[in-house]
């Protein structure tokens, strides 16, 4: 047996060595890997709530601030690309 | 995930206007330089934001969108800075000039602060705290 053969050899063993320990550090995931119903339609009912509960409840003052944004953007719309920069 | 919701929504939006001056209106100022603070540091910012709220809102009792808008006065220092080292920002003796075309008098920072914040506050109010009330975090 060559030199090459037997760094070859010592390489797979090492590689078999690796995967059997993440094998028994990982859990096994079992027979049912996905959720037993779609949980896209409660996402979307909670959405709404959410959506409704708030668009009834914004303060006079909120709406006094976006005014203010608005305008100050309208004033001077050479600041929106300093304004993206920092969302 | 609900604090780096906006900056995420925010980016496919640089993103075009970078194509749109760099490869369609052949702007040779090198923009890319400056993309680093908000592809990579405003995201993790506000996630890091939203976390440090979650932690601490028990004590403080501090709402969303006042917490919000403290963030502008680490942001605003940080991402000047890391501007003016990438070529973007230009400090001169009495205003800054922003991507070699918007110039600010330093008289106006003050002003652009209080938009900033009033911004934040806004945007955390009613779209950080929304996708924290449907995450079932808030």
């Amino acid at each position: 047996m060559t030199g090459r053969d037997q760094g070859s050899e010592i390489r797979d063993q090492e590689t078999e060595g690796m995967k059997q320990l993440l094998r028994e550090a990982l859990p096994p995931l079992g027979r049912d890997r996905e959720p037993d119903r779609d949980l896209w339609p409660a996402m979307l009912q909670r959405m709404d709530e959410q959506s409704s509960r708030a668009a009834a409840s914004v303060p006079w003052f909120d709406w006094a601030l976006a005014g203010g944004l608005v305008a100050f953007v309208s004033i001077a719309p050479r600041t929106i690309p300093v304004i993206l920069y920092y969302l | 995930m609900a604090g780096t919701l906006v900056p995420t929504m925010v980016l496919p939006l640089l993103l075009l206007a970078f194509i749109v001056l760099r490869l369609g209106m052949q702007i040779t100022f090198p923009i890319e330089r400056g993309l680093v603070f908000p592809m990579a540091l405003v995201p993790a910012l506000w996630g890091l934001w939203n976390v440090l709220w979650e932690w601490s809102r028990e004590r403080t009792h501090l709402p969303v969108g006042l917490h919000g808008a403290f963030l502008p006065l680490l942001m605003l220092p940080a991402g000047a800075s890391i501007a003016t080292h990438a070529g973007v920002l230009v400090l001169a003796a009495t205003s800054v000039t922003w991507f070699n075309a918007i110039t600010v008098p330093y008289a106006l920072i003050a002003l652009f602060l209080a938009v900033a914040m009033t911004a934040y506050y806004l945007v955390w109010k009613y779209v950080v705290g929304f996708a924290n009330r449907v995450l079932g975090i808030a």
